[in-house]
């Protein structure tokens, strides 16, 4: 195990000359990762200036300091193979690096300079902001329509709520931004109280006390009221936002808030639950078996109990997405338009048989067997496990794989089904299409059409009398409840 | 045996000056064994504890892909590897998996396919076991065969949002006439719809490219090389060497230079897009490591020519130079994402104008010593994990089969000179062996 190389610590905020808390995880490697995480982010942007902490993080990550341009930055940063990765969600704000031991001290005196002494240049926001936008218009809307149908849906979700924008903003809203808005977040959410810093590898001794030093120059701030968020409006009736743009296939996600997070009664039951009906990226999930094993309907079908964006390029989740309020959600990758309708209705049918049926003792056994030892694979990085250590502070849980263990030792099919029927439903939900002729998808929807299935090759009996009923299985969507907003719109 | 850290391992690597021949780079003592069938394994025991990497590398691609109408296949047939056998059919290959706690998964790029699973050290021979039955005896109904090309189908309709494919796909077109490469990975369209009636030739395919003398097992992590080797031969041991040899067209020089633009059906960011024929990966001859640096001299963050198109004047948002390992010559190829229709001619005269420079000027040995430094750090950066150590070595054994090729290949890189710089600038830039793509976007 790890352990045996690395010691946790968990250093609580110590007086006037050390900054923050700290997680330590001093080993024998080269590699030394720093991950320092802010407890700010999107959810404390203002209701006027969405995209204000995802821009200033920017800013720190991807500019120059007070004393260096970017580009001297860059020059200095190249030969040591590094640079700075940053990531802001609603609650978290993540500064993340990986360096050679060699160069550890070059490297920390610009890391220091960047978060304490920004540079705050006109053509730094410039560039920064064209990034941000051309992030939005082009890479989202333009280019991922998965990622653009998880990223409405989560936006639907939290309608009015302070998780409700993208994290990166609106156009219209990131065109305003201003130096001096960057500046007062920086100087109000970039402080001790709200600084988690992160350590692993070889460093020396000393360094941790050099680091706890210098970011005892950030204000002192008060902690962030960032675990005690309400929870958002609930849906009421299933609401259906289609996306209308010119594309080959149909991505659709849909799911609903969920008032359950890490170290609450209901998370380790619902997280197998999770695993058993649609692990990420993962064949043998319920959800992938029926709608891509047996019927080759598309690439792939997950499920979610937490936010989880860029799933199509990873297959571990991120760390430091950690979250005061999570949903649950189904992914449907990219169907055909023709089976479209047919492929929704599959996804609606499996989940109402899930809180009808609920897991198998066996399907139970197998799947807690799984996560007990996949938790490791999930901390298999240093930056991974610094970031479930951070995350497991938030959350105000042991280490996660240690959380996890735990709790499932203790787990009882029953709590899982029990957990399942308390939580999950079908009846009040967001659903979004990107989709090209979402009109005509719409009236098909809404009438209730039959949509039965033609197949290129002999099906099991089991299958085709399954078609029968899902073909026409009934989705209560009410006329009034279904937009359709053109991409275009999106975002701006 | 205690084996030495690997921060001293990397700290021997990473301690040569550019211009010594630095100790070896890939850090890790491994093992290379070949079995009599022409399977060959490599064992490389880590000091990350607990967990195991299994990379299984078969030596094809889409560069396989030489008869008409088939392109896509080898990925297409990377799927079906995971339809079971009479032993192991998918419901108890999952379950074998979920218990093991194993994360896994499989892809194919034009000269392999790579099979992974990474789990706890107690599950090795398990696996093993597991996916040697799988190489050796899969079996699927062509129902199951029309089913999952569909879900190929699929894994297309997710990507064909982006203009990356498209511009991919034009590329290889134009720059290549004969060689496999003129094909992407995925494959066209038309091939991919066809699939679904081609049972009998994803058999034959099987039969050709499953055998030990194109597979390559990588072992990384807590794993003793002995007791690794014993368990191979146990599973693996029996597999019978096939006959088959791709006849890989060659392609011809290029005549001239060739331009073609993508009209993107919805709003997007236009693209330059600039290729160059260039050589083969080689780990004993300079030209391709002269011009995977010259990449970095020309076109990284720290390039004057990055520096004046996306910090300064800021008509580039994306700017990048690929010179990918390649089983045969392949291409050195530059993108640029830029903000304006207008800039589009400019900002391709001054990639070029870049190009030109370094067929005159010899680069300076600082700029050439920082790119050095880049490359082995960046090198060393990346092997974080177990799992990490297997990906990159399974991407080099494609080539060489070997982790030794590592070892040579950053030696060549510490031998380059400016000269070696230019000449591969001469060599290579030149206007008959050129190929432009361009796209844009319908406006808004």
């Amino acid at each position: 195990m790890r352990a045996l190389l690395a010691v946790l610590l968990l250093l609580p905020v110590a007086g006037f000359s050390q900054a923050g808390q700290m997680v330590a995880l001093p080993g024998q490697s080269p590699l030394v990762n720093l991950r320092f995480v802010f407890l700010t982010g999107a959810a404390s942007d203002p209701a006027a200036q969405p995209g204000l902490a995802s821009l200033t993080a920017s800013m720190l990550a991807r500019g120059g300091s007070s004393k260096l341009a970017y580009r001297e930055i860059v020059d200095a940063m190249f030969p040591m193979a590094t640079s700075i990765h940053s990531q802001v969600d609603k609650e978290m704000t993540t500064f993340s690096a990986v360096t050679h031991v060699d160069n550890l001290d070059a490297f920390y005196a610009l890391f220091r300079a960047m978060l304490l002494e920004p540079g705050w240049r006109t053509e730094d926001l410039k560039r920064l902001r064209d990034n941000t936008i051309n992030g939005l218009r082009v890479n989202l809307r333009g280019n991922n329509d998965e990622e653009l149908g998880k990223e409405v849906l989560y936006s639907k979700l939290f309608g009015g709520h302070l998780y409700g924008h993208h994290n990166l903003g609106t156009v219209s809203s990131l065109e305003k931004l201003t130096i001096g808005d960057l500046q007062g977040f920086y100087k109000n959410q970039y402080t001790q109280a709200n600084l988690i810093i992160g350590l692993a590898g070889g460093y020396p001794k000393e360094f941790l006390a050099r680091v706890q030093k210098d970011f005892a120059s950030l204000p002192k701030g008060t902690p962030a009221a960032s675990r005690a968020r309400p929870a958002p409006a609930p849906i009421q009736g299933l609401h259906l936002e289609m996306v209308e743009k010119n594309t080959r296939s149909v991505a659709i996600s849909f799911g609903f808030p969920l008032g359950v997070k890490r170290g609450d009664p209901d998370f380790i039951p619902l997280l197998v639950m999770q695993s058993w009906l649609g692990q990420h990226r993962s064949s043998g999930g319920r959800l992938y078996d029926r709608i891509r094993e047996a019927r080759g309907l598309n690439y792939g079908d997950y499920a979610y109990i937490e936010y989880f964006p860029s799933g199509m390029f990873q297959f571990e989740p991120s760390p430091n997405l950690a979250r005061a309020q999570q949903i649950f959600q189904i992914w449907i990758r990219p169907l055909e338009p023709p089976t479209a309708h047919f492929g929704f209705r599959l996804a609606l049918y499996e989940l109402d048989r899930t809180i009808k049926t609920g897991l198998s003792e066996e399907e139970f056994q197998r799947t807690r067997s799984f996560l007990g030892t996949y938790v490791n694979l999930l901390t298999k990085t240093k930056q991974a496990e610094l970031g479930y250590a951070i995350d497991s502070l938030y959350y105000r849980i042991p280490s996660y794989n240690q959380y996890l263990k735990d709790g499932l030792a203790k787990l009882t099919r029953d709590d899982v089904n029990q957990a399942i029927r308390k939580h999950l439903q079908t009846s009040n939900m967001q659903i979004v299409m990107v989709a090209s002729g979402c009109e005509e998808l719409k009236k098909r929807l809404l009438a209730n059409e039959v949509s039965p299935m033609k197949y290129n090759a002999a099906k099991p009996d089991d299958i085709l009398r399954e078609d029968k009923i899902v073909e026409a299985w009934k989705i209560p969507l009410e006329a009034a409840n279904v937009h359709i907003t053109p991409v275009e719109k999106v975002f701006e | 045996m205690m084996l030495p850290t690997i921060a001293v391992l990397l700290a021997c690597a990473l301690s040569a000056s550019a211009a010594t021949p630095p100790q070896k780079m890939f850090p890790y003592p491994y093992q290379q064994h070949d079995f009599p069938n022409g399977l060959r394994l490599i064992t490389v025991p880590t000091d990350f504890p607990n967990v195991v990497s299994l990379y299984i590398v078969v030596a094809t691609g889409s560069r396989n892909e030489v008869e008409p109408g088939k392109t896509g296949f080898a990925h297409f047939f990377e799927h079906m590897m995971f339809r079971g056998t009479k032993e192991y059919p998918p419901d108890r290959y999952n379950d074998v998996i979920k218990k093991a706690g194993a994360s896994f998964n499989a892809y194919t790029s034009d000269d392999l396919t790579a099979y992974h699973t990474t789990f706890s050290k107690a599950d090795l021979e398990t696996m093993l076991r597991m996916e040697a039955d799988r190489f050796q005896n899969l079996s699927y109904s062509e129902d199951v065969f029309k089913t999952e090309a569909l879900a190929v189908l699929g894994e297309y309709n997710k990507t064909s949002a982006s203009p990356g494919m498209k511009i991919s796909e034009q590329l290889r077109g134009l720059a290549f006439q004969t060689h496999t490469y003129r094909h992407t990975t995925m494959g066209f369209l038309k091939d991919i719809q066809d699939m679904p009636n081609q049972y009998a030739y994803s058999k034959m395919f099987f039969d050709r490219y499953y055998r030990p003398e194109y597979t390559t097992i990588i072992v990384a992590g807590d794993v003793n090389s002995e007791a690794t080797q014993a368990m191979a031969q146990k599973h693996w041991g029996a597999w019978k060497r096939g006959t088959y040899t791709a006849p890989i067209p060659k392609e011809p020089a290029q005549d001239g230079p060739r331009q073609t633009h993508i009209d993107w059906p919805s709003p997007t960011l236009p693209w330059s897009v600039v290729a160059f024929r260039a050589g083969a990966y080689s780990d004993d001859t300079k030209d391709t490591a002269a011009l995977d640096l010259l990449s970095f001299l020309a076109f990284s963050e720290n390039s004057p020519l990055y520096r004046k198109l996306v910090l300064e004047d800021q008509k580039v948002d994306m700017l990048r130079a690929d010179n990918a390992d390649h089983v045969d010559p392949y291409l050195f190829v530059i993108y640029a994402r830029v903000k304006k229709t207008s800039d589009m001619d400019s900002v391709r005269e001054q990639i070029l104008a870049t190009l030109a420079g370094f067929k005159d000027t010899l680069v300076s040995a600082e700029e050439l010593d920082k790119v050095k430094r880049h490359v082995r750090y960046s090198f060393a950066l990346g092997m974080d994990d177990s799992e990490a150590v297997a990906s990159i070595l399974a991407s080099y054994v494609a080539l060489r089969r070997t982790p030794e090729t590592i070892n040579r290949v950053y030696d060549l890189y510490s031998q380059i000179t400016p000269e070696d710089i230019r000449n591969a600038a001469r060599k290579y830039f030149i206007e008959s062996g050129r190929t432009t793509v361009t796209l844009t976007g319908v406006s808004k």
